[in-house]
């Protein structure tokens, strides 16, 4: 130990996990900028006084403003200025002699370490690369490329061709993963033991004439998180790389999360007791008052009053208060819910299976996405050639409100008025919704089912009335297209993802986001509401899954751990637990208590698009573009993980071995899955595309 | 605009497979495309540096478009994803291009130069307009239901994929350890579950066994299948055989049905019931054209079967009325359907069947219907087959004929000469006409050489090619004899031709006795016999058949199960004994007539 401490002072000091500072340091940095970008408008307009004062007020001296405004005013001497960190008069030859010391000091360490130094070889690698294309040695970087690129790890090769398509400088500048690299904020992250770490010190002081080039690397551009305690097992170490921006630093996960479910709002037990029909208006009528009582304070009143301590304040985000048709529903729920089939390995679902005729990938209206709205009564699907289609699954058909001179001859008093609204004459199966100006990549209903939202590549969101099956909204905000869009549970709020690398939070009765989640390093490919609608999480073509808190719009998980694009997302009933799955064909699961990655499941042989947990929570239903619906034991799963168990001081072991908890896999003809949805009472309800 | 389309579609097929290193732009592409903008005279050096760049940016806009197709849940990357990443790129898409699956290129040469491009071609918009055959309308999109699943079992619909796929059936046949292995899974798990529910059953320990049993529905489907395709309800038959033609999750039954189908001929052919031999073929091409089984494995069966059909002496009651012919034809077209979908290197049941039917036609005292069926089937083998063994016995049978015709024999005699003779000049003259065979001449056809050689049959084929050759309308050589034969066994099928009808609707008319069902028929015996692969073969494996009655079968389920230990009658060489255990339910009942028990050492 003392030879490590005697060490420290020696080695220039490596990066080690020390956020705020970081964070502090930069937050100065981007001030600057940012004052400098607003004298720069005054120059701009010529406002002399203002700029005056503000110099003033910043303490900016002429000199330093005249610094940094030459080194901005042209937006690629800035990039040369971040680039040059890369200029180095080193011997281009130096870099695979050093690179291949450094693997082998990899392989022949202990087998403790092993597995943890193996990760710090790829983005060390990625830099040298980096470094050699920009300091012109063309020859050398291919040959560098063409050396080591195939030995570093499987998951890391798609993003190794794109580095490889660079081997100019002039290319450097606007390519994504090298924005990546470069940029300051996020620093590729290694997480290391501390016994790790000095390992690696060691070795990197006793070979420093070979290989300064790599302790230079590490310096500046990687970002050693050193933990405390035992080194993680290969297994742990293989489960959590694999982001294009290395592991989370346990930094990220430090944050509370309220997991647990909202207290349900009381709904007047009173109406269910009897076995009145939903249509008959006293019922209405009683349970409206009630409801006003207690809606206004008082949601301690309910039956369920057991305190769940981690679950948010009701009123922690403002949610909707609940309309008397919604109530309604809500019994009817319940209602439904008491006669919902109880699920286990002896009693699986049935699973009924709707296939899109005349959608296929190569027909000009194919299908991109499916949905089926939370009562199971209505599907609605977007295609490529801008449509939306909504279909009813129940023999009730479509109605359309009447038009407006019919509406007015309507009795607003009469008891049945909504009903009365409605045009029964002209109903059909389907309805065809035109408005969209490029492919429907998402659709989502609303809670009441009166709303439907939807989004394309054209860049807009849009919200339609499913009563006059008109557009009633469209929300412009991102300026790319939008990949994944939904309703929060309670209704109102609704949040998307997009190829801009933001997700954003919306209400619907607002045209500007109220929340931007920006932090993923590539496009976000899915979004996901928390059952208690205080969070919402995000998975990215960064390889990444974030929490966001929508209070505050922070990050407050950061998990890593795929190997490839993310495409679905759900939360376990219970709120705990949120799962991903993508184009890495595995389901992980991660604990949002303490922020660990704790169980992978493999089956799937192709990507997969969709996830959904039984009503009860006890089983898992994935399917994707493998032709096959595939049955997990959640309840077998979560019971032998010990749940109870995991804490924030020990890596929990990642549990692999899906044996028991695959229940069955049913495979489709030919037809992949859009679309798996639990009815309340837990019929699984499946749709796809023919091809 | 067309250049730049195809250097961008170029880069698309091409850098997507390949390496991203190998792909590259000619300095000539970057010149051509500079002079279709209207620069000219670019330099060696600069269109190098441009070429590099615009490779660089290709690669931007394809690693981008993979995106698209990603979420367009698409495995593939199409022209609208390229489309569309050009628009993220803020670069104008191109226009004109649209989401085929295959994008053909043509390809010109000219002046030292070569240019790949899309043909575009011009349509005349008058006569769109006016014509009055409008395309059709592509169909909408729609929404179709089905069970996928019904509580954990995928019903067995045509919208499901088949339970067991035909590759699996292949290794369940070719590896017995493969279907071991998974019942020694599942049995453990059954294990598992009898031990929570019955505890006070003593538990011996049994030898994995391959069990082979039916469901009750599959037992009631069999059962209806089996009297639909023997009774005399035409209609039903139909619907029995389309059944068996679709269905797709019959390869459990198709021991059952293969050993069904042989045992009939065997019963049938003694009876000379040709009503019923006719069905049981019916049957066969049923399961041939079946594309979910995998009847590879019941070869054994189906061909002694076939070929009895085809070569047997007598095959009705009254053979100088009768038509049997088309039956031998029949069977003989399905012959040929078996060697065409099943000959492998390995098996080679073409040279096989080929062989053996040569032989029979050698033999002289062959009866002149058996000598048709062979000359018949080996005919259908195709025109090859035809030259190599049929040319050369043409002498040989010409003379038989002869003999039969001119020296008399009796009615049914005659009637087969002439039948025989009937085939040959049908079959023959299109293939010697088409023939590059060295021994066969091209027009003229001088009548002697075909004496010589055809001896008594050589006029009236003489006559026969010179007849065809005159015809403006040439018969369609070589495949032609193959065509001819599938769509007639649809015909048959189907009963549309109402020549080969004529067995059947004689057969139903009047004489032959039609068994209402199975239980009143003396004619048709269920099968008694195991599959025969099964039959032991040495001492490694034991078989024991049991016989139920049927009135144990529709009892609620029973398990059987051999237990070493203590005795019943089945008859083992070993003098191991067996005790037969009655468990109450638990698992669907088994059993058809026959259960068939293989106990491994």
């Amino acid at each position: 130990m003392e030879v490590v401490n005697s060490e420290v002072k020696v080695e220039p000091e490596i990066v080690v996990s020390n956020g705020e500072v970081k964070e502090e340091s930069e937050k100065k940095g981007t001030d600057k900028e940012t004052l400098l970008a607003v004298i720069q408008v005054c120059k701009k307009f010529n406002l002399k006084e203002t700029e005056e004062i503000l110099k003033k007020e910043a303490n900016l001296t002429e000199d330093e403003v005249k610094e940094l405004t030459s080194a901005s005013i042209d937006h690629d001497v800035n990039i040369t200025n971040v680039l040059s960190t890369y200029k180095s008069e080193g011997d281009p030859d130096l870099y695979a002699e050093s690179f291949r010391k450094l693997i082998k000091f990899v392989e022949t360490s202990l087998d403790v370490y092993k597995h943890e130094l193996i990760t710090i070889q790829y983005p060390i690698f990625v830099h040298m690369y980096l470094e050699l294309v920009y300091n012109n040695h063309e020859e050398q970087a291919s040959k560098f490329m063409s050396k080591f690129g195939p030995l570093q790890e499987d998951y890391y090769q798609d993003d190794i061709k794109k580095l490889a398509v660079v081997v100019k400088r002039e290319h450097m500048k606007g390519n994504e993963i090298i924005d990546n690299f470069r940029s300051g904020h996020s620093l590729f992250t290694v997480r290391l033991s501390r016994d790790t770490y000095n390992y690696l010190k060691r070795y990197l002081q006793e070979n420093a004439n070979i290989l300064s080039v790599v302790q230079n690397i590490i310096q500046e551009h990687l970002f050693l998180d050193i933990y405390e305690g035992m080194t993680r097992s290969k297994q742990q170490v293989e489960s959590s790389v694999g982001g294009v921006m290395g592991e989370a630093s346990r930094q990220a996960n430090k944050a509370r999360v309220y997991y647990g479910l909202l207290k349900e709002p009381e709904i007047n037990i009173t109406i269910p007791d009897d076995d009145a029909d939903d249509n008959n208006p006293e019922n209405v009528g009683e349970g409206e008052k009630p409801k006003k009582k207690k809606a206004k304070k008082d949601p301690l009143l309910c039956k369920k009053s057991r305190n769940d301590p981690n679950a948010p304040p009701n009123n922690r985000i403002p949610l909707p208060e609940l309309r008397d048709a919604e109530k309604l529903d809500k019994v009817t729920a319940m209602r439904e819910a008491t006669k919902r089939l109880k699920l286990g390995p002896e009693s699986l679902p049935s699973i009924c299976f709707y296939t899109l005729l005349n959608a296929g990938n190569h027909h000009n209206t194919a299908a991109l996405c499916v949905e089926i709205s939370e009562d199971s009564h209505l599907l609605a699907s977007g295609y490529s050639d801008s449509t939306i289609r909504v279909w009813s699954l129940t023999p009730i058909k479509l109605k359309s409100m009447k038009s407006a001179e019919e509406l007015e001859l309507i009795d607003k008093e009469a008891d049945d008025v909504l009903f009365r609204m409605m045009d029964e004459k002209n109903t059909t199966d389907m309805k065809i919704l035109h408005g969209h100006n490029g492919p429907v990549y998402a659709v989502s209903f609303s809670p009441d089912r009166t709303l439907l939202l939807s989004c394309s590549e054209d860049s807009t969101i849009r919200l339609w009335s499913l009563q006059t099956w008109t557009n009633l909204c469209a929300y412009k905000g991102h300026c790319f297209p939008v990949w994944d869009i939904r309703f929060s549970p309670h209704g109102y709020y609704f949040v998307s993802a997009s190829h801009d690398r933001t997700a954003r939070l919306w209400a619907t009765d607002c045209h500007q986001p109220l929340r931007l989640f920006a932090g993923h390093i590539s496009d976000v490919d899915c979004v996901q509401f928390h059952p208690n609608s205080n969070y919402v999480a995000s998975g990215s073509t960064d390889r990444t899954v974030r929490l966001w808190d929508v209070l505050n719009g922070q990050c407050v998980r950061l998990f890593t751990g795929h190997k490839a694009r993310i495409y679905t997302l759900a939360f376990t009933t219970c709120g705990r637990f949120l799962v991903s799955a993508g184009a890495d064909k595995k389901i992980i699961f991660w604990d949002l208590a303490h922020g660990y990655l704790i169980a992978e499941l493999s089956g799937h042989h192709d990507t997969i698009y969709s996830l959904c947990f039984s009503r009860d929570g006890v089983m898992l239903a994935s399917g994707g573009n493998d032709d096959c619906i595939k049955l997990w034991d959640i309840a077998r799963l979560l019971d032998e993980l010990d749940v109870e168990d995991i804490n924030m001081s020990q890596t929990p072991v990642v549990r692999t071995n899906t044996e028991n908890i695959l229940l069955g896999s049913y495979r489709t003809k030919s037809t992949s899955i859009l679309c798996l949805h639990f009815t309340r009472r837990n019929l699984l309800l499946s749709a796809g595309i023919f091809h | 605009m067309a250049s730049k389309k195809s250097a961008a579609s170029k880069t698309q097929s091409s850098s997507s497979n390949a390496p991203p290193n190998m792909s590259h732009f000619s300095v000539e592409s970057m010149k051509m495309i500079g002079e279709s903008i209207g620069v000219s005279a670019l330099s060696d050096e600069a269109s190098r540096l441009i070429a590099d760049d615009v490779l660089y940016r290709l690669k931007l806009i394809i690693q981008e478009s993979e995106k698209f197709a990603g979420h367009a849940k698409r495995r593939k990357v199409i022209a609208k994803d390229i489309d569309d990443a050009l628009k993220v790129k803020n670069i104008e898409p191109l226009y004109g291009i649209k989401n085929e699956e295959h994008i053909p290129f043509r390809f010109a040469s000219g002046g030292g130069r070569e240019l790949y491009f899309i043909e575009e071609k011009e349509i005349d918009l008058g006569e769109v307009i006016t014509s009055t055959a409008f395309p059709k309308l592509p169909q909408d999109v729609a929404l179709k239901s089905h069970w996928l699943s019904i509580e954990g079992i995928q019903p067995a619909i045509p919208e499901n994929p088949p339970p067991v796929e035909k590759e699996l059936q292949r290794k369940e046949s070719v590896d017995p350890a493969f279907t071991l292995r998974n019942n020694a899974v599942d049995s453990s798990k059954i294990g598992l579950m009898q031990d929570k529910r019955k505890k006070h059953v003593e538990m011996v320990r049994v030898k994995q066994y391959a069990t082979h049993e039916l469901s009750v529905e599959q037992q009631l489907y069999y059962k209806e299948i089996t009297e639909a395709c023997v009774g005399s309800d035409e209609t039903r038959r139909s619907e029995a055989l389309q059944s068996l033609t679709a269905d797709s999750g019959l390869h459990q039954m198709l021991p059952r049905l293969c050993t069904f189908i042989s045992e009939g001929v065997k019963v049938n052919v003694v009876q000379n019931n040709l009503a019923l031999l006719i069905y049981l073929m019916r049957m066969v091409k049923a399961l041939l054209e079946n594309q979910t089984l995998y009847l590879e494995k019941y070869l054994h069966e189906i061909i002694p079967t076939v070929i009895t059909c085809i070569v047997s002496k007598q095959l009705c009651m009254r053979p100088d009325i009768d038509n049997h012919w088309a039956l031998r034809d029949f069977a003989s077209r399905l012959l040929s359907q078996v060697c065409k979908n099943f000959n492998t290197s390995t098996n080679n049941v073409q040279t096989r069947i080929t062989r053996l039917l040569s032989r029979a036609l050698d033999n002289d005292k062959l009866p002149l219907s058996s000598q048709y069926g062979a000359l018949s089937a080996l005919c259908e083998l195709g025109p090859e087959v035809q030259r190599a063994f049929v040319y050369k016995r043409l002498p040989a049978i010409g003379e038989k004929i002869r003999q039969v015709i001119e020296g008399g024999g009796n009615s049914v005699e005659k009637s087969a000469a002439d039948h025989i003779k009937n085939l040959i000049l049908r079959v023959i003259p299109p293939t010697l006409k088409a023939s590059i065979f060295p021994t066969l001449r091209s027009p003229p056809d001088v009548l002697e050489e075909y004496k010589t050689e055809f001896g008594y049959l050589g006029p009236s084929l003489h006559a026969a090619v010179v007849r065809s050759r005159n015809v403006s309308t040439p018969i369609i050589p070589q495949i032609g004899g193959q065509q001819l034969s599938s769509s007639t066994v649809n015909y048959i099928g189907t009963g549309q031709s109402s020549n080969l009808r004529q067995p059947i609707t004689l057969a139903s008319g009047s004489r032959l006795q039609m068994p209402t069902s199975l239980n009143s028929s003396q004619v048709f015996n269920p099968p008694r016999r195991p599959n025969p692969t099964v039959i032991p073969q040495s001492n490694q494996q034991r078989f024991v058949i049991l016989n139920n009655s049927p009135r144990q079968i529709t009892n609620q389920g029973q398990f059987i199960k051999l237990l070493p230990g203590s005795s019943i009658s089945s008859s083992t060489t070993q003098g191991q004994k067996y005790v037969v255990m009655h468990a109450s339910s638990h698992q669907q009942q088994k059993v058809d007539e026959v259960m068939i028990i293989e106990t491994p050492k």
